[in-house]
This record gives structure tokens, sequence and C-alpha cells, in this order.
């Protein structure tokens, strides 16, 4: 037994109280939960401020976490070589003929992007400077234009490649090829329900049309596009045969797309790399900064097994497998309020994994709850990412759009029952392909 | 206070040092892709040896990259907060922010503190692999806390000044 002054009830009390009250005094994220940590490793013998240096070091020095940079990386190397725009022209003309035409293309465009980059910030950041401004000038209302761009951001992370997966498979050993396929149907339901929601808003609001493109332009646009639309297809399909890690295969994803640029496309020059470059390390540091302190605050919850304390009851319940699914959906969707989500991951997901585990939940089924619940933390205020980045775009506060984005997680909050209750939604692609790795 | 229409020294000092920085920065996460597709290319062809370093070369590298990327967010501001507060004039609003920005501080001199702790400590040791010095990378700690505590020094000039000054503009 470790020799503890504190117990877990007080420790999560101090740990809560600092880390809440300095964000309330809107000390930034990172910061305040790395400062939260400081009075317990004050107070514990056995703990140091060096424990907080040697903890961010530990959470730094991962092979997983490289894929951050890279997906963003690829993200702002596509919209600076051109692949962005061919994706564009291809979405105007498969949907441009709807209602709400420049709102369908914007989730069209994000689907898309999900196939290619797996990070939903790198997608609200390149789609924000694309589409709110251009809604505007439409005739869209902007609060509807920042919503529906934040929210379609998400499907970065569920659609394969996604961050959240790897982080996941390498922290809660689960297949990361049978988590990317597990995805794709989620994913494209959830798209399907923001396309849903476009048309309500247009039909009611009457945003305006396109003519409908001919299929001349389509096939031309499918052409110029196929490059960039094999991506996904290079990047599941080299993990699942073997051919490179999780963390590689975001590393293929940005020689693949500077590939693309400069050959292909030919948009890209020296600048244009540099500035995709500084602003991937700027927002990869940040990002990622708070990974580190979240990661110490964790362990200290842990070193006071703090969530096992308050999951001790819960195995109690007796629920099943379903009822184990909602709980932890809704575990996370709060978590997602407050925290980012590989912080997220790094904290609950591992806690929750026995639980999932005594009520045999699928551990694939598990995974993609949870990635699709803390997705929708992303736009969930007070600390939504892709929400907070498409705002500060748009030159707004946060609160300005939040009416409009919960109006459209509705409907994807249905998506995510029918992924709890269904576990086909997730599980019919990787046992179409690869059963061999649902064990 | 009237206003200086030439930066002075200090300013121009460290507009330069965060020039610097955001040069390392892009160049870190240029050369994050190097070992990493070396270790893909050496899995597939023998055109060159498959180096075990590479993993760990990527990793310290990476670990510079984040910790030079939060450095220059402390200076841009860009690390993300939770808001909670109502629309401000500019006075309550400097206010606010010198409350929060001495969070920052006082992690800042916690890095610089616990950082030297920590970089002392590895003064002898090597890594497992590529065997490099290990203070090299611990001393990413020091090096972030005192880079935050210059770039917060001039961020409390402003605000002080917004929060005091004659015009409230």
């Amino acid at each position: 037994m470790k020799s503890q002054i504190l117990t877990a009830g007080p420790a999560a009390m101090l740990l809560f109280g600092v880390f809440f009250s300095l964000l309330i005094l809107r000390v930034p994220v990172a910061m305040a939960l790395g400062l939260a940590c400081l009075p317990i490793l004050l107070i514990e013998p056995h703990l140091s401020i060096m424990t907080l240096a040697q903890e961010t070091f530990n959470a730094y020095n991962s092979f997983i976490l490289l894929s951050v940079p890279f997906f963003l990386l690829t993200a702002n190397l596509m919209s600076c070589g051109g692949i962005t725009d061919r994706l564009v022209s291809l979405s105007r003309t498969l949907v441009g003929h709807w209602p709400g035409s420049l709102a369908q293309i914007n989730v069209v465009l994000s689907v898309f992007f999900a196939g290619i980059s797996g990070s939903s910030t790198a997608d609200a950041a390149s789609q924000s400077k694309i589409f709110i401004d251009a809604q505007v000038k439409e005739g869209y209302d902007l609060s509807f234009s920042i919503a529906i761009t934040a929210v379609s951001a998400v499907l970065a992370v569920i659609i394969p490649p996604s961050i959240l997966m790897i982080v996941w498979g390498g922290l809660i050993s689960t297949s990361i090829g049978a988590l990317y396929l597990a995805g794709v149907i989620p994913g494209l339901l959830i798209a399907g329900a923001q396309m849903v929601t476009v048309h309500a808003y247009a039909v009611k609001r009457g945003y305006p049309t396109y003519p409908k493109a001919s299929w001349v332009e389509l096939r031309c646009a499918l052409w110029q596009s196929i490059p960039a639309l094999f991506t996904p297809f290079l990047i599941v399909g080299g993990i699942l045969l073997g051919w490179f890690t999780a963390t590689e295969s975001a590393c293929v994803a940005v020689l693949y797309s500077i590939a693309l640029s400069a050959f292909v496309y030919k948009e890209i020059g020296k600048k244009e790399l540099y500035t995709a470059l500084l602003d991937t390390g700027r927002l990869s540091g940040v990002a990622l900064f708070c990974v580190g302190t979240a990661s110490v605050f964790g362990w200290i919850l842990a070193y006071y097994r703090i969530p096992h304390e308050l999951l001790a009851n819960v195995s109690t319940w007796g629920m099943g497998p379903i009822a184990a699914g909602f709980f932890i959906a809704g575990v996370f969707l709060v978590v997602g309020c407050f925290l980012d989500a590989i912080p997220a991951i790094i904290i609950v997901g591992t806690v929750l994994e026995p639980l999932a585990k005594s009520v045999e939940l699928h551990p694939v089924q598990f995974a993609i709850i949870s990635i699709v619940s803390l997705a929708f933390g992303l736009v969930t205020p007070p600390y939504g990412m892709c929400l907070m980045v498409a705002c500060s775009v748009a030159g707004v506060r946060l609160r300005y759009a939040i009416k409009d984005t919960m109006i459209m997680l509705v409907p994807m909050l249905l998506v995510l029952i029918a992924l709890i209750i269904f576990p086909e939604v997730s599980l019919f692609l990787p046992r179409l392909i690869v059963p061999g790795f649902l064990k | 206070m009237p206003s200086m229409p030439q930066p002075t020294a200090w300013r121009r000092f460290t507009a330069a040092y965060a020039k610097l920085l955001e040069i390392l920065l892009a160049l870190s996460v240029g050369i994050l892709i190097i070992p990493v597709t070396l270790q893909i290319i050496a899995r597939f062809t023998n055109i060159i040896p498959h180096y075990i370093w590479t993993e760990e070369m990527a990793r310290f590298l990476f670990v510079w990259c984040i910790m030079i990327g939060a450095m220059v967010g402390v200076r841009e501001s860009s690390h993300f907060e939770v808001d909670v507060w109502p629309e401000m004039s500019r006075r309550p609003e400097a206010a606010v922010r010198i409350a929060a920005r001495l969070g920052t501080l006082a992690l800042a001199v916690v890095f610089l503190w616990g950082g030297a702790q920590f970089t002392k400590f590895a003064f002898n040791r090597t890594s497992e692999l590529a065997e490099l010095p290990l203070w090299m990378i611990h001393a990413a700690w020091p090096v972030a806390g005192l880079t935050w505590i210059v770039f917060l020094g001039e961020q409390f000039l402003d605000e002080l000044r917004a929060l005091f000054g004659r015009s409230a503009s």
C-alpha cells in the first residue's frame, strides 16, 4: 500500500474544485488541468513537482499521438494544394441542386474530408474559412452557417481515418482496422441525418438552391477527384493488409497529399508548404499540450483510484449491454462538454472498459459508442473544440450559435441511439470484411 | 502614458524570439515526416537498413514540437479557454485577462522550477535506442517555462495599460 495523505474523496474535491474554479477565471483549459494537480503534488510526500514534468513527458513521448500533427498537416495540405477545391466541385455536382445547396455541399465535403484526414479540428478550421462567409453572402443565417460547419466537422473522427480511433486502439487494445471499418456506417448515417436537417432548414427558411449540374460536369468533377478519393482506401486498406501501422498511415496520408498537390494538381509552392507546416505546429501544439496536462490529471485520479470509487456502485446496478451502452454514451456526452476528446479517452475510456466487458458489450461497439458520443462533445459548450474554431473564424462568441447547434444534434442523437440498440450498425462492416479482427 | 510609435528593444527581442520559435516549429513538423517515412520504406525495401532509432527520434522531436507549439500558443493566446463571462467593456475584460494570465504564469513558474529539476535528474542518462543525452529532451520543460514568462510579461503590461490607462477605448 502506498502511504497517501489524502483519501479519494477529498482528493477528488480538491482536483475538480481547483480545475473548475480556474476554468471560470478563464485560465486556459490546459493550464487549469496542470495547476489543479499542483496542490496534490505538494501535499503527497511520494509525489513532487517533477512528477508534473515526468508525466507530461510520458504522455508526449508516444508514437500514437504523432498521428495528430500528421492528420492536421494532411488537412492543411489539402486546402493549399488544390485537393479541397476538387472535392468542393465534386460535392457541388452531387448535391448542389438540393435545397440549401451550399450547406449540403458543406456536409458532403466533410464526408470526403473525413475520409482523408482524421482530425475534426482541422476540418472545422478549413471549412469555416470556405463556407461561413460564403453561406452568409448567399442569405443563410450566420448562426446556422456556423452550426452546420461545426457539426459536420465531427464526421472526421467517426469516418476513417480517425485520430480518436488511433488513440483508442493504442490505449484500450482494440484493432484499429476493425474500428475504422466500424465507423463507416455510423458516419454515413450521421451525415445523412445532417443532410435531412439542412433540407428541413432550407425549405422552412427558403435558402437558395443551385441549378442541377449536367452529367458532363459530374463526370469531369469525379475524374479530377479520383486521386483524392483514393486516399481512404489507401489508408484503411494499408492498415488492414498490415502494410503500415495506424500512425504510419497518417504519415502516408501526408506523403500522398504532398504528392497529389505537387505532382497531380501542381498548386503548392514553398510558401504554402511553410504556412501549412506552421499552422499544423500551432494547432497540434496547443491541442497536444492539453493532452499532456490532462494525462497528469488522469494519472492522479488513478493514483487515488477515484474513477473506481465512482464506478463501484455502477456494476451493482445489473445493467444489460443496452443499458450500459446508454450509460457509457451519457458519461462521454457529459465529459465531452468539459474536456477535449483525447484527454477524455485517457481519463474515462480506460475506466469504463471493465464495465463494458462485464456486460459483454462488444469492444468495437463500445469504442464506436464512446467515440461518437465524444464527437458530439466537439460541438457542445462550454468546451466544444469544433464550435469554438468555427465561432472564432466567424468572429462571434460561442453562445451565438448554440441554439442551431443543439437543434442539429437531435437527429444525430437518433443515430447514436440506433448505434447502442443495434450492434450491427457498427459491427456489420468489420464482420463482413475482417471477421478475424473481431476475435 | 504616451503611446510609443517605435517598439522598444525588448519588444523587438520578443518578436524576433517568437519568429525563431515559429521557424523551429515549422521545421520540426516537417522533419517529423522523415523518420516515420524511413520506417515504412525500410520495411518494404532493402534500400536502407531497418533503423531501430527512427521511432525514438520521431518521438523526441515530437516532444520538442509540442512544447514549442505550446510556447507559441501562449504568445498568441491560442490555448483554448472556456468562455462563461458575459461580453464586457475594455477594463473589466482586461482585469479578467490579467487574472487568467496569472494562472498561466503560475504554471510557467512550475515548469521552470520542476523542469530544471527534471533536466538535472536526466543529466547523466541517455535514451534507450538512439543513446541521445536525455537532458536535451527534458530541457524543453524549463525552456517552455522561461519562454512563457517572457511572453506573459509584455501581455501583463498591455492589459495593465488598458486597465489603468487614461483612454478606455
